[in-house]
């Protein structure tokens, strides 16, 4: 099962502690050579992201991927992710950050970060996400125990 | 260099250059974001003509290690 945590005002390291807690897990973390954060015994996959004040954190007994946006348009950087058909999608600036936010919990997901590069990322043959509106924000989780779209 | 480079963040992401030297980390001391590192990607490869590869952008860590890069590639 995905849990999703959104706080305002608490440090990814805070909300990481509490969550750990709650599901009464004490393991080491670890990182991979691009920096993502795992549990030792993998016991859960997690991953965070972290916005303006906003933290979101991600569980899930599968790998998984997490990025929350706040809803932006930046046509620099629109024109180096995309490929031809996404950008012919992007109207406005919420498409840009669905776009933006769907890249990012993909490549979080494979715990590559940017060092993937996210033009190489199809949002148009991404299955299995799952995006979500908040307040001016947008959240994508992309994990292996999200039902496909 | 340094200082077009310097300029470059500044005026991209709207930060003081006052702020900005050449130890600077981007992530630690500026706190950029995923995003904010995409568009100055973006930016460097527009202004100085050079095409930065994916798999070194975790090594950019300071306007110095964007000289150096920058220089090499130009090479």
């Amino acid at each position: 099962m995905i849990k999703l945590y959104i706080e305002e005002g608490v440090s990814s390291r805070n909300l990481l502690k509490k969550v750990l807690k709650e599901n009464d897990i004490d393991e080491k973390i670890i990182y991979n050579e691009y920096g993502k954060p795992y549990l030792k015994n993998n016991k859960i996959y997690f991953n965070i992201s972290h916005k303006d004040n906003y933290t979101v954190l991600v569980t899930s007994k599968k790998e998984i991927g997490v990025d929350i946006e706040k809803i932006t348009f930046r046509k620099r950087v629109l024109n180096k992710i995309a490929n031809d058909e996404e950008k012919k999608l992007v109207k406005n600036a919420e498409d840009f950050t669905k776009l933006w936010v769907k890249k990012e919990s993909y490549v979080k997901y494979l715990g590559m970060g940017l060092s993937y590069g996210l033009k190489n990322v199809d949002t148009l043959k991404l299955k299995k996400y799952k995006i979500k509106k908040y307040q001016d924000y947008y959240i994508a989780i992309y994990g292996d125990e999200v039902k496909e779209v | 260099m340094n200082e077009k480079v310097k300029s470059l963040i500044s005026r991209t992401l709207e930060i003081p250059e006052s702020k900005i030297n050449d130890k600077t980390n981007l992530v630690k001391d500026l706190e950029l974001e995923s995003l904010d590192l995409v568009d100055l990607v973006a930016a460097f490869e527009d202004e100085f003509k050079v095409e930065i590869l994916d798999k070194d952008i975790k090594n950019l860590q300071t306007v110095e290690d964007i000289v150096n890069y920058i220089e090499s590639r130009n090479d």
